[in-house]
Parts: C-alpha cells; sequence; structure tokens
C-alpha cells in the first residue's frame, strides 16, 4: 500500500498588499508552487525529489507534514488525509526543514530533543534512549549537553535530523539534509538513511545533491515550477553523472559547470 | 491525561530552564519591581492617609491594583513572546508538526506563562507586605477563587494576542491597548468612580476591572466568597464567553496561516 499519495494538489501563494499601501507600489498577486500534481510513495521507499530552486519540492515536503494545506486536490499519508486528520498526520510523519534555527538556544542539544520528543508522544521510558540513539547517529553524542545557541549550522542541521528521528516517524522528511555537513557525517548520514528505508520508512528527500540522490535514493521525483517532468527509479549502478545529465536534459537548464570542468581538463 | 501532564512539564522545564540561563533579564525584571513598589509608596505618601479609596489605604490599594494589573499584562506579554519567538527561529512550524493537538500546546504553553507570572506577582505582594508594610487582611478561599477565574481571563487574552500575531502579525497592538488603554479604566491606580460616567461604563466591560476589584476585595477586605458574588459572577461570565471564542479563534487563525503558508511569518 502507498503511504504518501498526492492526487492532483495545488498549492497557491497569495500576495496581499500591505494594509497602508500609500505609494500604491505594492500589488497583490499569487505564486502557483504545485500544478496538480500526482505521485505516491511506498513503505521503505526513498524518494528523492529534485528540481530547481522554487520548483515545489520544500512546498511538497511542508503539505505532507501539515506546515502547509493543499488548495486543490488531496495529499495523504498512511490513509489519513491532511485536512481533515491532521492530528493523525502528525503522528506519522517526522520532518527536518533545511533552516535550522528552531530550536530553543538556551537549552542543550539532549534538553531540546527531550522537550519535542515530550509532545511527540515518546513513551517516557524509551526517551533517554532513543535520544542517545540518535544522538549518536547523528554524530552529536559528544555535544549533547552543549547549548544550541553556540552550535554551527552544521551542528542545527545535525539535530534537525535528531529531532525528526527520535519519534521514529513512518515517513521521514528531509530537506537538504546534507546542505552543511561536512564528509564524514554525511557518509555516515547516508547509511542511516538507507538502514532506515530497510526498517521501512519511507523516506522524502528533497535535494540538489545528485551524489546524495544516486547514493541513497530508490526513485526521482523532477520537478520544475510546480510541475512533474519525470517519476523514474533510479538504477543501482546509476552513476551521479548520469543523473545530472538527466536532470539538465529534462530541466532545459545549462550546465555551466560541466562545460568548466571541461575546459579545466578534469573531465574528458 | 498523563500524557498531557508530560508535556507540561516538558514545557515547564523548557521556561524554567530558559529564564534561570537568562540571569541579567530576570534581575533587571526584579529591581524594576522593586523600583516601582518604592514609588507607589512614596506617591502614597504624598498623597497623604486622607485618602481611602474604598475605605482601604491608598498603598495597599496601589499594591493589589498594579500587582494584578502588571500579572495580566506580563502574561500577555510572555504569551505574546512566545509566540513572535517561535515565527522567529521557526519553532512555530514545528511545533505545529508534532502530535501534540495546537490548542492543547497553547494551553499549556499557557500555564507555564502563568507560573512564572504567578510567583512575580505573589513576590510582588510579599515585598509590599514587608518592606513597606502593607496592611492585609486575606480570605484565602475568595483569593483562591478570584485568582482562577482572572487566570483563565488572563489566559484568554494571551490566545487573542496570539491570534492577532498568527494572523496579522501585529499581536503587540493588543498589548499596547492593554497597557495605553486599559490601565486607567481598570482601576489599577484609583477607582473608577472617580471617571465620568461614560468612561466608568466602559470600564465596568472590562474584565480586567473585575480582577482588580476582586481581588481588593478579597486580600485587603477578608470578604467572602458569598459577599463577593457579583463580582465573582462576572468574572465566572467573562471567563465562560472569552475561553471558548478565544480558542475558536486561535484554531482558525492557524488553519489559516497553514493554508496561507504565514505560520512563520512575524
Amino acid at each position: 500500500m502507498d503511504r504518501v499519495v498526492f492526487e492532483s494538489v495545488r498549492k497557491v501563494f497569495r500576495h496581499r498588499p500591505a494594509l497602508f499601501n500609500w505609494l500604491g507600489r505594492e500589488r497583490g498577486g499569487e505564486t502557483v508552487a504545485l500544478k496538480d500534481l500526482s505521485f505516491s510513495a511506498s513503505a521503505g521507499e526513498v524518494l528523492v525529489l529534485l528540481g530547481p530552486n522554487g520548483s515545489g519540492k520544500t512546498t511538497a515536503l511542508k503539505l505532507i507534514s501539515t506546515m502547509l494545506l493543499p488548495d486543490a486536490g488531496t495529499v495523504s499519508v498512511a490513509g489519513f488525509d491532511t485536512l481533515r486528520d491532521g492530528g493523525l498526520v502528525r503522528q506519522q510523519v517526522g520532518i527536518a526543514v533545511a533552516t535550522e534555527r528552531s530550536f530553543f538556544p538556551r537549552l542543550s542539544a539532549r534538553e531540546n530533543l527531550e522537550f519535542f520528543a515530550a509532545l511527540d508522544d515518546v513513551p517516557r521510558r524509551e526517551r533517554s534512549q532513543r535520544i542517545e540513539e540518535v544522538l549518536r547517529d547523528t554524530a552529536l553524542a559528544g555535544q549533547a549537553d552543549t547549548l544550541v545557541m553556540k552550535f554551527s549550522s552544521g551542528m542545527y542541521q545535525r539535530l534537525g535530523i535528531a529531532r525528526a528521528l527520535v519519534k521514529r516517524p513512518a515517513v521521514l522528511l528531509l530537506d537538504e539534509p546534507t546542505r552543511s555537513l561536512d564528509a564524514a557525517t554525511t557518509a555516515h548520514f547516508w547509511s542511516t538513511t538507507r538502514a532506515l528505508a530497510e526498517q521501512k520508512t519511507t523516506i522524502l528527500l528533497a535535494t540538489h545533491n545528485f551524489a546524495e540522490a544516486a547514493a541513497i535514493g530508490d526513485r526521482i521525483l523532477l520537478l520544475q515550477a510546480g510541475e512533474l517532468l519525470a517519476d523514474r527509479p533510479i538504477r543501482g549502478d546509476e552513476s551521479m553523472e548520469e543523473l545530472r545529465a538527466f536532470y539538465f536534459r529534462m530541466t532545459g537548464e545549462v550546465d555551466e559547470a560541466a562545460g568548466m570542468m571541461q575546459r579545466t581538463g578534469r573531465v574528458s | 491525561m498523563k500524557s498531557a501532564l508530560e508535556k507540561l512539564h516538558a514545557i515547564l522545564r523548557r521556561d524554567l530552564l530558559t529564564a534561570i540561563r537568562h540571569r541579567t533579564g530576570f534581575a533587571i525584571t526584579a529591581l524594576g519591581l522593586l523600583t516601582q513598589l518604592a514609588a507607589f509608596y512614596f506617591l502614597s505618601r504624598a498623597i497623604g492617609p486622607g485618602f481611602r479609596p474604598g475605605g482601604v489605604e491608598y498603598f495597599p490599594f496601589l499594591l493589589v491594583g498594579t500587582g494584578v494589573y502588571t500579572f495580566f499584562v506580563m502574561t500577555t506579554q510572555a504569551f505574546l513572546s512566545t509566540v513572535q519567538e517561535a515565527q522567529q527561529t521557526g519553532t512555530m512550524e514545528v511545533l505545529m508538526t508534532t502530535s501534540t493537538p495546537p490548542a492543547q500546546l497553547v494551553v499549556l504553553s499557557s500555564i507555564s506563562a502563568f507560573a512564572g507570572n504567578l510567583v512575580s506577582l505573589g513576590l510582588y505582594l510579599a515585598a509590599g507586605v514587608a518592606l513597606f508594610r502593607a496592611p492585609i487582611h486575606a480570605n484565602a478561599l475568595s483569593c483562591l477563587a478570584v485568582l482562577f477565574l482572572s487566570l483563565a481571563i488572563a489566559m484568554a487574552l494571551g490566545i487573542a494576542a496570539a491570534t492577532i500575531q498568527i494572523t496579522f502579525q501585529k499581536g503587540s497592538a493588543l498589548l499596547w491597548l492593554l497597557s495605553s488603554g486599559v490601565w486607567f479604566l481598570s482601576g489599577a491606580m484609583f477607582p473608577i468612580e472617580s471617571l465620568p460616567r461614560p468612561l466608568a461604563l466602559v470600564a465596568h466591560a472590562i474584565p480586567l476591572t473585575y480582577s482588580v476589584e476582586g481581588m481588593r476585595m478579597a486580600l485587603l477586605q477578608g470578604q467572602s466568597v458569598l459577599a463577593m458574588a457579583p463580582t465573582l459572577g462576572a468574572l465566572a461570565g467573562f471567563s465562560l464567553a472569552l475561553l471558548p471564542l478565544t480558542l475558536w479563534g486561535l484554531s482558525l487563525s492557524l488553519r489559516r496561516a497553514r493554508q496561507n503558508g504565514t505560520l512563520s511569518f512575524y
């Protein structure tokens, strides 16, 4: 059974001019973030959302988490509709968002995780053990008792992932999870993600990193300007260069990096 | 129930740890309250012992009036700051994706805001009695009744400020109204009988007026619950009307913010 289902989902952001728009320069308008998007993801699948900035990747993740609600169409998680059964959907979903400052700065990493674990109904007797586990998985065990106000961007990002994992969600949403991570932590994170998928967690990963997509993805969803350009599996032996070429061919964007690398002789 | 208590414990712990680690802010607030007390003491001395509003000395009249008023303003402010901070740091969106229903989260957070400000109110009154010898003749049961009903109204005010913040990003407007317009109508500093009749009528439509009046009756005159029935009835009426209304408004504003993608707008 599909665990996450989008059916003809449309999401529009409307911009209202300021209440006292004396000079009349500010205009109202709307941005169509998703246009009749349909797809599904099954248990244990790692679905990679690729696409240029503004293509609707984050909007899709936020719709699953119920941070946003659809304007048309339906989003359902484990059979629960996000509009009608938001509370039940939230029990199934963990999200690590890209802008990772969303913690209480004067609490330590452990205290922040304890706080969110309590709100996520993680049983009290399991809380400490689960927190230790996720701190280890995100390489934060050494900084568990440091106030998060002293954290670097990468540490914030790792803590965001830890927070999403601590509730052991059936659906894990990751928005550019390795953007600020060093190489070793990234590699460790990839293996953690694959292990979670083996345990039947559905993972939706929005990224710009082709190596990441090739390393852990089962399927690609390629979006552009809110529309679905492609929905296809990633072959076991597919390289990041092949994914990259596919991306640029489908989106019609110019791969300037490839040209530069050829000119400098770094690739043939 | 057990789960709600565990969540309340988590929220209280978060706020206590944050307050303790904000030592400078805590010290400045305590100093501000002491300065305010001293100013009221000397003001009442300057006015002289002849002025006895409602038959009580002016300093204890001020002490209770300003204590209750400050409790309302500080609680609303604490509530609003929590929402604004959550919007600025991005915790708002994440909190709204936890398994805790938003209304429960707000009510539990409000209890935490009350706990801190109740301690401040207690310390403020105790300092007024201990340092400036304000005479107190309390009826404990009446005090508790006024406090309980005032808490419900303060919660409704806090929720209203949070709703305005989420909907229009201008929750501070309600705070401004409380601190600029309502203070002189609430009878915190002088009896509302001294106001012109139209303003006195407006004052009687403000729940804060009944909280201030009720606390004075319970704390300074030792009146029984029965004797205070009209005041307690008014407070109960305001609580029963405002609390469900503001909770409904909040859930509506949260749904609208999810629809418009403005949960984190500030």
